[in-house]
């Protein structure tokens, strides 16, 4: 890379490498390596592929400690989001780099040579001719393409901004918390959205490595009357921060929240839709957050900005941090537990710090574990022989299923609300699953599922959550995808899944999603538990469509009936008539003899009385009388009620009334006092 | 390499044992399997002189519909007077409908004691008065009038020329082709007496004479591709054979390996293939040859569901036809090869057998469902090893052998040992 300036991280890196002398030779020394370069160097593990990936995830990891952020207060989240463009001499200006001019020209790779230039400038010369040909013939002339050059592999840079309104950080730990991989506050088992630690600093290792540029934060916390500054980068080797700037200043407006600058290598050109379907997806599940998405870039024409504005001001409930199921842990864990437990003896061990152990069950376990258990015997004086037998017996005990009460879904009032605010469907309907479990954590499956919309394209649109995160990458081989491509028969529902519209919402909290790869991209399709309950959660939305499907046909039926019908007459008549008219002759030569009304009829026929016209005449008038029978009996059932109206939202401008709060999967009570 | 190892191990310890044509040795001189064949067809004319039951002779609970031949002119009065009807009721101001037997699989019903599918007497009316049945009522009046006519001037067309008569309104030849379907349920014909052929599809070569519109045809000296079978079973007559059996084939390929290696002069037979699903006309020669020439039927399939529902068809007939299933199936069809057991048993190699794919297996269990293949305790051995082995391999598989091991020695080996179930 050719930004190889005189930055502070940069010679700090240099510094550090000279330190440690190479040994080429000697294959046997023991390296050791720190969280930070196993990271940087398997990027890819946390979602840092390529460029345009390391913007998307970038851009990702910000947003999410953002709404976690501003959740943890209970203040509805309002996050600006916005990614400037950085140019190549800008960016040179910052590192503090002159520009250079080319010398040898042909030393780069987009370098045209002679050759290639005569190639280009014969095929431009071609194209001109045809267009003054197709221009002299008369034909539309298409729009002269414009030439590009040859695609340059130069890097563009972006300065991503993130601002929230959340709890902001505490001064002191905030070097730690940008600057120590695999450090976090969101370790214990609860459901969250984020969980390793691991995303605001593999951004700054991905800043370090593409552009050598710190990072820099802003925080304030509630009731604090200063904010932090702080400037730092990472030292991959040692992993831990290197602090530029850390600063108190004044905090007049009495802010609170987190805004964080980072600068990196990225590609908007391609990952655009990306950022902006995961922005659009998020709006869905989270409609009680206010985005603003903006792109700035060197030429005004390209900016963009994006709202996405809230809908309602009710959030999900807080997740709950809980204990393990028994059925959950191996033996590290159960190992990790008695170290930190401050229960004395193995019965409180027991009770207390796991869920679904009551007293008296804990006391048969400790009976059923053998005679050298006792239910008063120090918890921390175990055996690993002990340890192992409590994971045994852990393993084999039947325990009552962990309930759901910890997860936070996003709840079927949120989904359907978000859905609505985002794609303006023409039917929407959600169902909400009860907590399952798998492997002793529970789980909760949601879904929504939408008929129509703009911005939405024929045929399937899954869209998948976990933990209320959308997920957008290897679709193909998730869950949801499979289950509502292969396992869900659209037409039993009168859903035509190649024409309609169909939008599948598919949110699944908790306190561990089963990831497959490792990414954190996507759901495997080998847990039964979770595609059965994908699938009764997609099914039960259809249920509730399908009524609503079936009346909408009937009402258009009612409407094309007569037209339909009258589509047929001749063709019907006809084929009739001809069968009579033949006879008719028959008749008349007298080679078949017929009697009474058939015979009257037969000569109506050869005397044109009755004509094709007359059958036709006929069966129209019974088609008329049953469309009006039909239209009566409609009326009849369906009542003359109108479609229903849509409820709409107003969101309080000013006033703030005390009241109480009673919260219903699908709706809200509020009384004001 | 634990492999390659076993292999050399079975090589050294019996050299013939590893040799798949060892089995050649074992076939005795052709002689001595004409012998069993000879018994095989005289079991065979005994046991089929005495006149299988009908369906009025069972005097079982329920109705059921059948068709029979009917000759041209009482289709042809069969149609003007429900045209007839059909008019009074429209000049009558009350639209028309057509009463139509319900084909659907909940209206047949397998009749152990006939071995075949029949239709229940189930039917639905087909009005012309709703957007439902409109379409369909149209195309079975225009039908109708399709085949009065060709009753009138004693032609006959297929099914195809039928289609483009009215392309506009028929849009689709599975739509004419259904409502055929219906029509012959509705007259209570069989689809040949509507003079409406399917285009010939089955071939024959063998040892069999029969006379088509007349001419003489010896079905051994019509070439290797053998004479294809008359849509139109009318124009069959006279049919003499000295065969011992027929043999039923599924696939193309097979029956040209048969027919190039003059197979029916080795051991007299007649041999037959449909390439596929059978269409009517195979299956009413089949039935013919069967019921003239009292010949034992032996059938050549894969081994796959598949191979096993078309021999069902051939044997009970289809859902769909089973309204005529009378005059269309031929009973007691043994079924010769390939079997699932045939695989280990004549060691076909591994990277000849296929995986059997996920709906291969759901028809196979569906298969073991089915009441004409539990009235075969053998067959349901069969399947289940199928469907356990998860394996299945085409006939030709056995050419892994020498092309020609299928001639030679399979099927001479299978005939002497008797193995058919």
């Amino acid at each position: 890379m050719e930004v190889s300036g005189d930055s502070p991280a940069e010679s700090n890196k240099s510094k550090s490498k000279s330190k440690t002398p190479r040994k080429p030779k000697d294959a046997q020394l023991l390296k050791q390596k720190s969280p930070a370069e196993f990271f940087a160097d398997n990027k890819n593990i946390a979602g840092f592929d390529n460029p345009g990936k390391c913007l998307y995830t970038t851009v990702r990891e910000l947003v999410e400690n953002a709404l976690d952020s501003a959740e943890a207060i209970a203040e509805l989240p309002v996050i600006e989001i916005t990614i400037e463009e950085i140019g190549r001499n800008k960016f040179n200006s910052m590192i503090g780099l002159a520009n250079h001019e080319r010398v040898d020209e042909a030393l780069y790779d987009d370098f045209e040579t002679d050759k290639a230039r005569e190639k280009r400038l014969a095929k431009e010369a071609r194209f001109q001719e045809t267009q003054a040909k197709n221009a002299a013939l008369g034909k539309k002339v298409k729009a002269p393409t414009a030439f590009k050059p040859t695609k340059s592999r130069e890097a563009s840079y972006y300065r991503v901004t993130c601002k929230d309104n959340g709890r902001g950080m505490p001064h002191d730990d905030i070097p730690n918390m940008f600057g120590r991989v695999l450090s976090g506050t969101k370790y214990g088992l609860k459901q969250t959205r984020g969980k390793f630690g691991l995303g605001a600093k593999m951004a700054l290792i991905w800043s370090k490595m593409s552009t050598g540029l710190p990072i820099e934060i802003f925080s304030s916390m509630k009731g604090h009357t200063f904010s932090s500054f702080c400037r730092l980068d990472i030292d991959i080797h040692r992993n831990i921060p290197h602090i530029h700037v850390h600063e108190k200043r004044e905090n007049h407006e009495r802010w609170h929240g987190a805004e964080i600058q980072i600068v990196i290598e990225g590609n908007w050109t391609t990952y655009r839709s990306k950022i902006l379907h995961y922005m659009r997806q998020m709006a869905v599940i989270t409609p009680y957050a206010q985005f603003l998405f903006k792109f700035l870039s060197e030429s005004p024409d390209k900016n963009m900005s994006v709202r996405f504005a809230r809908r309602t001001d009710i959030m999900p409930p807080a997740p709950l941090e809980t204990k393990y199921h028994p059925s959950a842990v191996d033996l590290l864990l159960i190992k990790r537990l008695i170290a930190e437990t401050s229960k004395q003896n193995l019965l409180q061990f027991l009770q207390h710090e796991f869920v679904n152990v009551g007293k008296s069950h804990a006391e048969r376990l400790i009976g059923e574990m053998g005679p050298d258990f006792s239910p008063k015997m120090a918890v921390k004086s175990l055996t690993s022989q002990q340890i192992v037998r409590i994971h045994q017996l852990f393993r084999q005990a039947k325990f009552d299923d962990p309930s759901g009460d910890c997860l936070s879904p996003a709840g079927e009032y949120n989904l359907r609300l978000g859905i609505i605010k985002e794609l303006h469907p023409d039917m929407v309907a959600t169902y909400s699953g009860s907590a399952q479990v798998f492997e002793g954590h529970p789980f909760i499956v949601e879904a929504g599922l939408s008929l129509g919309g703009k911005d939405v394209k024929q045929g399937l649109n899954v869209f998948r959550f976990a933990n209320r995160i959308p997920l957008l990458f290897e679709q193909g081989a998730d869950v949801v995808t499979r289950t509502a491509v292969k396992r869900i028969n659209w037409s039993n529902y009168k859903i035509n899944q190649a024409q309609d519209k169909i939008g599948v919402f598919v949110s699944i909290v908790s306190t561990k999603i089963p990831f497959k790869g490792t990414g954190k991209e996507y759901i495997g399709d080998d847990i039964s538990e979770i595609a059965s309950a994908v699938k009764t959660a997609i099914q039960q939305c259809c249920i509730q469509l399908k009524s609503k499907i079936v009346k909408r046909i009937q009402a258009r039926e009612q409407q094309e009936r007569k037209r339909s019908l009258n589509k047929y007459i001749p063709n019907a008549t006809s084929a009739i008539y001809e069968i009579l008219k033949e006879m008719s002759s028959s008749h008349a030569l007298k080679r078949r003899r017929y009697e009474g009304k058939d015979a009257e009829l037969l000569k109506q026929v050869s005397t044109q009385i009755v004509t094709e016209g007359t059958l036709r005449e006929k069966l129209a008038q019974h088609v008329e009388q049953v469309d009006y029978e039909m239209a009566l009996e409609y009326a009849t059932q369906a009542g003359v009620n109108e479609e229903p109206r849509e409820d709409i939202f107003i969101p309080p401008l000013e006033a703030e009334y005390e009241c109480t709060e009673l919260f219903s999967p699908i709706f809200v009570f509020r009384l004001v006092a | 390499m634990a492999d390659k190892k076993k292999r050399r191990r079975a090589a050294s310890s019996s050299d013939s044992e590893s040799d798949p044509l060892h089995f050649k040795s074992k076939l005795k001189p052709d002689s001595s399997i004409l012998q069993t064949l000879t018994a095989l067809k005289s079991a065979s004319a005994s046991s089929s002189s005495s006149r299988p039951a009908s369906l009025s002779s069972l005097n079982l609970p329920t109705a059921f519909r059948e068709v029979s031949d009917l000759p041209l002119s009482s289709v042809q009065s069969t149609i003007e007077s429900l045209a007839l009807s059909l008019a009074h009721s429209i000049l009558a101001g009350h639209g028309f409908s057509f009463s139509v037997p319900s084909r659907a699989s909940a209206n047949q019903l397998y009749v152990p004691e006939l071995d075949r599918i029949v239709l229940k007497d189930k039917s639905s009316s087909r009005p012309f008065a709703s957007v439902a049945s409109v379409r369909k009522t149209t195309i079975t009046a225009r039908i109708l009038q399709l085949i009065h006519q060709l009753s009138l001037k004693n032609i006959h067309v297929t099914k195809r020329d039928l289609f483009y008569t009215d392309v506009k309104l028929f849009q689709d030849q599975s739509q004419s082709d259904s409502i055929l379907d219906d029509v012959s349920c509705i007259l209570g014909c069989t689809r040949s007496s509507l003079n409406v052929v399917a285009s010939e599809k089955g071939v024959v070569v063998g040892r069999l004479i029969f006379s088509d519109n007349g001419d003489m045809i010896d079905c051994t000296k019509m070439g290797m591709g053998g004479k294809a079978i008359p849509p139109n079973i009318d124009r069959v007559a006279d049919m003499q054979s000295d065969a011992l059996f027929i043999l039923l084939v599924e696939k193309d390929a097979a029956y040209m390996r048969l027919a190039e290696d003059r197979f029916y002069n080795r051991f007299p037979c007649i041999i037959v293939t449909a390439k596929g699903q059978p269409d009517v006309a195979t299956r009413l020669f089949l039935r013919k040859m069967k019921n003239e020439l009292k010949l034992p039927v032996l059938a050549l399939v894969d081994s796959d569901p598949y191979g096993l529902k078309i021999l069902s068809v051939y044997g009970c007939g289809s859902k769909n036809m089973s309204y005529d299933s009378a005059n269309l199936t031929t009973p007691d069809i043994k079924w010769l090869g390939v079997r699932p057991s045939d695989l280990d048993k004549y060691k076909i190699p591994e990277q000849c057998r296929l995986p059997m794919t996920e709906t291969d297996i759901k028809t196979g269990k569906d298969l073991l469902e089915e009441d004409f293949v539990k009235k075969n305790p053998g067959w349901v051995e069969e399947l289940n090893l199928m469907v356990k082995s998860k394996q299945k391999a085409e006939i030709q598989a056995l050419s892994s052998f020498g092309f020609q091991y299928l001639t030679e020695v399979y099927l001479p080996l299978k005939l002497q040992q008797k193995d058919w179930l």
